[in-house]
């Protein structure tokens, strides 16, 4: 995949180019002890690189189910997912797992830090799952951790840090591999304002830098508002 | 493939420096299990060592034969090649003589010696751990002073060596070239071999010895065969070895079966037979040891598996495969288990050593058996750590990796 691909706004005259990820009627139920709980029913929409959207809706309204299956943590009962040209209903673990890594950085609700690990570290993980080299690892980690503000915090382990910034490691960690699918689920849940205003500019970044498709999931109307385009969940369905 | 492989090796190493505590456990029950088969390995060792030692400097190496003739060997020339032609490979005569003549050092007479009147080959056919000095050589035939190795104690009596006679009906200088490490049974008694050389042959076989034809009522021989050889199994008489000797008896004077006598000497076959029940026996406590380490170390990698799952799941989401993981948590476990081997080497190592220079204070030890941990012992210690460290991981691996990616990151 390019990293350089034409935002398509700016490449007017031009094809478009195709989008980036596309769900078409995708469904997600559970069974909890017996009862199928429909949680996504149909849900239909794509994401183009360089577009920052932003999920909203309820309080259990799915944001996060459907997420992890745009991150391919899940895979959905029913419907097509296509990322960067892959069918992925059809991969076999490996082959998924190297996509997750190479291609989609993931900023969680609750940041899932790994414990007992430095800021460094953490960083440095997916880097050491993508083969980079010790040196560069350490490097770009360290660069990573400077641009969300934590350069004077490398060595902390996350039950040093307070929520904010075990966000920005969590963001930093995310964003190691350059990804070209960068998915937030509330990353300013537990922030205040300042902190809040820093990830979504960091986030809004890396679309217009680096050309990367994200994904926002949040509550807070400020945030849908910078966001390209906004997709609302409700009833397991997308408007 | 070879990505995930080194990844996996990355992550294993520092998930075992990240959770110090479970990797001390871990550690725990493993050094005291590959400990204990690392002492059992090396005190198996040792004993077999040890009693091959003492096997071979009390009674000779396998397969050592005494021959005795109860009659007059008319011809100890012929007796001796014929000796050679029934399957000897190294043979030396073995006189123990019953009223041996005193020595003389420093005009004191001293009496109550032990003398075996031998050849050079017994260095062959025993083992002979000299102190000082060294063995007889073919050389010493010329010498026209007989020629003597002595034991610590005589050698201490005798001080510097430098006037000591022997005395028949004269006496006569003689000449000490070694000083031998006296075994437990003699060790306070003096004893001394002697040469059997052409100007000492009324010494070695006293008068009864007839130097013209060479005869002579009564000899013993020591005679060292092939231990494969069929001869070797000869047990009092009746064997292989008396059928071959006696086919030309009548060159040297005796004629009837019985009045050869040849028995195996040497230990070597009950030695081993002894120590294969010992091993088997070490061999079963050091199995219940190791079993008992494994149960712990697999324990406390169940135990952590919840914990793990987490953790595993956010490596999974982070874009690691199964296979990477099942690498890591697996290399972890082994590398820990290694780490913990080499801790126990260590250890028995000190203890050894240790142990050794308690007994050496107490027991005679041969002195080319070295008290140390051999390095078969090392390797099944280190090898057996890995085992242990490999089934400990994998079992926890599959089940860490069992759950789905968005269920481990729930836990
Ligand atoms: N593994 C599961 N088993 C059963 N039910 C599940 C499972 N995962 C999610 N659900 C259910 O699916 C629904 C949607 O959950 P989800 O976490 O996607 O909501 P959400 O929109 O992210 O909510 P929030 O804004 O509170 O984070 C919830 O009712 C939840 O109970
Ligand atoms: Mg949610």
């Amino acid at each position: 995949m390019t990293v350089d691909t034409p935002h398509p706004v700016a490449a007017t005259g031009r094809q478009p180019t195709p989008p980036l990820l596309r769900v078409e009627g995708l469904t997600r139920h559970f069974m909890v002890s017996g009862t199928r709980i429909d949680v996504l029913h149909d849900c239909t929409f794509d994401v183009s690189r360089g577009e920052v959207v932003a999920v909203v809706g309820q309080s259990g309204s799915g944001k996060s189910t459907l997420l992890n299956v745009l991150g391919l943590l899940d895979e959905p009962s029913s419907g097509a997912y296509t990322f960067d040209g892959v069918d992925t209903t059809s991969l076999r673990e490996g082959r998924r797992s190297r996509l997750r890594g190479d291609g989609i950085g993931f900023v969680f609700q609750q940041f899932h830090l790994l414990e007992r690990r430095s800021a460094l570290a953490n960083v440095g993980v997916p880097m050491v799952l993508g083969g980079v080299p010790l040196l560069r690892r350490r490097t770009r980690a360290r660069e990573l951790l400077e641009a969300v503000g934590l350069g004077h915090r490398l060595h902390s382990q996350p039950h040093q840090l307070s929520g904010g910034e075990q966000q920005r490691v969590a963001l930093a960690r995310a964003l190691s591999r350059e990804p070209a699918l960068v998915l937030a689920d509330e990353p300013t849940g537990a922030l205040d304002a300042a902190s809040s205003t820093m990830i979504m500019d960091q986030l809004i970044d890396q679309s217009r830098v680096r050309d990367a498709a994200v994904v926002v999931v949040t509550h807070d109307p400020k945030v849908a508002e910078r966001a390209d385009r906004v997709v609302e969940l409700v009833e397991g369905r997308t408007r | 493939m070879l990505r995930s492989l080194t990844a996996g090796i990355v992550l294993a190493f520092a998930g075992s420096r990240a959770n110090v505590a479970r990797t001390i456990l871990s550690c725990a029950g493993i050094v005291v299990g590959v400990g204990a088969l690392i002492l059992v390995v090396t005190a198996g060792d040792l004993g077999q060592r040890f009693a091959t030692a003492y096997s071979e400097a009390n009674a000779g190496r396998a397969a050592t034969l005494e021959v005795s003739a109860f009659g007059t060997v008319t011809d100890l020339d012929s007796f001796e090649e014929d000796l050679g032609r029934a399957g000897a490979l190294e043979v030396s005569v073995y006189n123990r003589m019953e009223s041996a003549p005193p020595l003389r050092a420093d005009d004191e007479v001293i009496r109550n010696t032990d003398i075996v009147g031998v050849d050079a080959a017994l260095g062959d056919i025993r083992r002979i751990n000299m102190t000082r000095g060294r063995w007889f050589t073919e050389a010493d035939l010329d010498s026209r002073a007989p020629v003597l190795v002595v034991n610590e104690a005589l050698a201490d009596r005798l001080g510097d060596f430098g006037d000591v006679q022997i005395g028949t009906d004269h006496w006569a200088d003689v000449r000490i070239v070694g000083v031998s490490q006296g075994s437990t049974f003699n060790a306070n008694q003096y004893s001394a071999y002697l040469l059997r050389a052409p100007s000492s042959g009324e010494i070695v076989f006293g008068p009864s010895w007839d130097p013209e034809d060479n005869s002579l009522p009564q000899p013993t021989y020591l005679a060292r065969v092939d231990p494969s050889d069929e001869a070797a199994e000869e047990m009092f008489s009746g064997g292989v070895f008396t059928d071959r000797l006696l086919s030309a008896s009548w060159r040297w004077g005796i004629e009837n079966e019985e009045d050869i006598m040849v028995y195996r000497t040497d230990y070597a076959a009950e030695t081993e037979e002894l120590i294969g029940y010992l091993s088997l026996g070490l061999i079963g406590i050091a199995v219940i040891t190791l079993t008992t380490g494994l149960l712990g170390v697999l324990n406390v990698g169940l135990v952590t598996v919840r914990e793990r799952r987490r953790e595993l799941a956010t490596y999974r989401a982070l874009g690691a495969s199964r296979f990477t993981l099942f690498v890591a948590v697996v290399m972890e476990a082994v590398v820990v288990a290694v780490v913990a081997g080499l801790i126990a080497l260590a250890l028995s190592w000190a203890l050894v050593a240790a142990g050794g220079a308690l007994i050496g204070r107490f027991v005679w030890l041969p002195p080319d058996i070295s008290m140390a941990v051999p390095p078969s012992a090392a390797l099944v210690g280190l090898g057996s750590a890995a085992f242990v460290g490999l089934l400990a991981g994998i079992i926890p691996a599959i089940r860490a990796l069992r759950a789905s990616v968005v269920a481990g990151l729930r836990e």
